[in-house]
C-alpha cells in the first residue's frame, strides 16, 4: 500500500539530518561556540549567532512534552484516526529540543505528560526517505521491515505497544 | 493621559458570513472594499494605502498589493501591508498622523475553500512539504492549539470544563447578534461543549472556530476627514505588534513564561502607547480562534495573571454585564472564522464604541481594546486601543 502523507522535500542543506535517520541516528545541529543544540535547525545558533555548527547524533531519549490525540485528519491521515501527535523533548540539554512528530506502538490512550519515549525509524517504502518516530522507551531501534511488506508496515502504526 | 486624536476608524463592513457557494473571494473583497468605504461616505477613488490581509486575491506573478494597486485604478498606493490586523492598523494610524497616506483600507473576503482539515483532500502519493513542516505528522491548526492547551492544563491544572466555559459565553454574545452563524442554534452549556465530538483532544468540536467563508473591510483616516465622515468616528489610540517565533516549528520551553510573549509585548506597548490602564477597557475583542486562546489572551494581555484565565473567565467578567464584556458578536467560536478574521474583532469593537450593537450593546462603552493573533500559538500579535470620544 502506498505511504501517501506528506513527507519532507529535503533541502540541500538538511540532507545530513535525513541521511541520518537511514543510518539510525537523529542528528541534531549542536553550536561549535557555545555547545547549545538547535532545533529545529536554523543557519546560525539561536544562542550565540555563531554559524558554525555540527550536526550531532542525540540519545533519541525524550519524553512526552506535550500531546494531542487526532480525530479528524488532514487528507491522507484521516484515515489513520485516531493517531497521536507529540510534542517530544529530548533528553539533551542546553537548550531542550522540542521535536514534533507521531507514535508508533503506543495506544494513544495511554499518553501522558512525562512519559518515556525513544526516536526509531521508519523506512517508507519505495520513497527515498527514512523518517523518525517517537516509540515507548525501550522499543527496538527500529520499525523497519526486513521484508517489503508495506501493508504490514502501515499497520504497525495501529496496533498496541507490544507489537513494536 | 490619553494621546490626542489624530486617526480614526471611520467605515466598517462585513459581508454576509456563512456557506457562500455563488460568491468568489475577490467579489467578498471587494464589496467589503465598497462597503466600508461607503459606512465611511469615502469614495473608493479615494483611498491611498491597502492593508490586503492574507490570502487577499491576487494574479499569478504578482503580489497582493501589486495586484489591488492596478484594480483599483493603477493609483500610486501606500504600503501598508505588513502586520496582522490591529497591529496593521495601528501603524496605519501612525502613517495617517505623519501624512504618509490619507485613506487606508484593511480587507479580507474568502469563499469556497476551508482551512481546517476538512479542506485538504487525501493525495494518490506522498506530497512533499518542508523539511520540519508539521504536516508530516498530520498536525494541524487545531493540533497546535490543542498542544498548547494540554501542555497548559499540565502545567496550571485547568480542566477542558475550564475551557469549555470560554464557548459558553461567547454563544450566549451570539445569540444577541441576528448575523451570528451559530445565535439561531441557541446558547450552549459546558456539558454540550464536553459532549461534543472530539476533533483534537483535549479539544472538541465546539472548543473550535467556525470555518466559513466571509469577508470584511475596515476604513481609517485622518482626524479632519473623520469628523466629517458619515459614521460617527471610532479613535484610534493607540496601538502596537509583536512577532516572537517561526511558523509553527520551533518551540521554547518554557511555553508560558511569567514575562509573557508577544501578546504581552503588543499589550504592553498598546496601552502604554495610548495612555489607557487596562481598568479603563469597557468591551475587548480577543482572538479566540480557539476556547484555550481566550483564556491565555485574558492572562498574556494583563486581565489576570498567568495560569489564572480560567477563574477569570468564571468570574463572569468576559460575559454581557461583566466588567469587560468580550468578543460580544460571538467571536471566531460562534460568529464567523472565514479563514483570516484577523480584522472581526476591531470590526465588532467600533460598532459597540458606536453604539450600534443593539440587543448586545454595552451600555456606555467609551474604550475598547481588539487583538488579533496567529501564524504560530500567539506567534504574531496585535493590539488596537480605540476611544467612541
Amino acid at each position: 500500500m502506498t505511504y501517501r502523507k506528506p513527507l519532507p522535500q529535503i533541502e540541500p542543506a538538511n540532507t545530513t539530518f535525513w541521511e541520518g535517520l537511514a543510518a539510525g541516528e537523529f542528528r541534531v545541529p549542536k553550536c561549535d561556540n557555545c555547545g547549545h543544540y538547535n532545533w529545529v535547525p536554523f543557519p546560525a545558533c539561536r544562542s550565540c549567532l555563531n554559524e558554525a555548527q555540527t550536526w550531532t547524533p542525540v540519545s533519541r531519549d525524550a519524553t512526552v512534552w506535550s500531546f494531542s490525540v487526532v480525530h479528524r485528519g488532514p487528507g491522507a491521515f484521516n484515515e489513520e484516526v485516531p493517531y497521536a501527535v507529540v510534542l517530544a523533548k529530548l533528553a539533551e540539554e542546553p537548550r531542550g529540543c522540542i521535536v514534533i512528530g507521531n507514535t508508533v506502538g503506543i495506544d494513544p490512550a495511554d499518553l501522558y505528560v512525562g512519559m518515556p519515549l525513544r526516536i526509531v525509524f521508519e523506512e517508507i517504502p519505495d520513497e527515498d526517505v527514512t523518517v523518525y518516530r517517537f516509540a515507548a522507551a525501550g522499543a527496538p531501534d527500529s520499525v523497519v521491515r526486513e521484508s517489503d511488506d508495506a501493508d504490514a508496515a502501515l499497520s504497525v502504526e495501529n496496533q498496541p505497544a507490544t507489537v513494536a | 493621559m490619553a494621546r490626542p486624536r489624530q486617526a480614526a476608524i471611520a467605515g466598517v463592513y462585513t459581508t454576509k458570513q456563512g456557506k457562500l457557494p455563488d460568491r468568489t473571494s475577490f467579489s467578498l473583497q471587494l464589496e467589503a472594499i465598497k462597503g466600508a468605504c461607503d459606512d465611511a461616505g469615502i469614495p473608493v477613488e479615494e483611498v491611498d494605502g491597502i492593508i490586503p490581509l492574507s490570502m487577499s486575491d491576487h494574479l499569478p506573478g504578482t503580489t497582493a498589493t501589486q495586484f489591488w494597486a492596478a484594480q483599483l485604478g493603477e493609483r500610486p498606493l501606500g504600503l501598508m501591508e505588513t502586520g496582522g490586523a490591529s497591529g496593521a492598523l495601528a501603524k496605519a494610524a501612525l502613517a495617517i498622523e505623519n501624512g504618509m497616506c490619507e485613506v487606508v483600507v484593511l480587507f479580507y473576503g474568502k469563499a469556497g475553500s476551508l482551512v481546517g482539515p476538512r479542506g485538504t483532500a487525501a493525495a494518490d502519493k506522498a506530497p512533499r512539504v518542508p523539511d520540519w513542516s508539521f504536516y508530516q505528522a498530520g498536525a494541524y491548526m487545531t493540533t497546535w492549539y490543542a498542544l498548547w492547551a494540554q501542555r497548559y492544563m499540565h502545567e496550571f491544572g485547568a480542566t477542558h470544563a475550564d475551557l469549555a466555559e470560554v464557548a459558553v459565553f461567547t454563544r450566549y454574545h451570539a445569540t444577541l447578534n441576528p448575523n451570528s452563524i451559530m445565535g439561531r442554534k441557541g446558547e450552549i452549556t459546558v456539558e454540550d461543549v464536553l459532549d461534543s465530538r472530539p476533533i483534537c483532544e483535549p479539544l472538541n468540536l465546539l472548543d473550535c472556530s467556525l470555518d466559513n467563508d466571509g469577508g470584511y473591510a475596515i476604513v481609517m483616516t485622518s482626524a479632519e476627514r473623520a469628523r466629517s465622515a458619515r459614521s460617527k468616528p471610532v479613535w484610534v489610540l493607540g496601538g502596537a505588534e509583536s512577532t516572537y517565533t517561526d511558523f509553527y516549528t520551533t518551540i521554547n520551553d518554557p511555553w508560558f513564561p511569567e514575562e509573557g510573549k508577544a501578546v504581552r509585548r503588543a499589550a504592553n506597548r498598546a496601552f502604554e502607547i495610548s495612555g489607557i490602564g487596562r481598568d479603563e477597557i469597557d468591551v475587548a475583542g480577543l482572538y479566540d480562534c480557539f476556547t484555550i486562546t481566550t483564556i491565555r489572551d485574558l492572562e498574556e494581555m494583563g486581565f489576570c495573571k498567568l495560569g489564572e484565565g480560567a477563574e477569570y473567565v468564571k468570574e463572569g467578567h468576559c460575559r454581557l454585564g461583566g466588567s469587560m464584556p468580550t468578543n460580544t458578536d460571538g467571536g471566531l467560536l460562534s460568529n464567523s472564522h472565514a479563514g483570516d478574521p484577523a480584522g472581526m474583532h476591531t470590526i465588532e469593537v467600533v460598532r459597540q464604541l458606536r453604539g450600534e450593537c443593539g440587543e448586545r450593546q454595552v451600555p456606555n462603552a467609551r474604550i475598547g481594546v481588539s487583538l488579533q493573533q496567529g501564524w504560530a500559538v500567539h506567534g504574531m500579535a496585535g493590539v488596537l486601543v480605540m476611544a467612541a470620544d
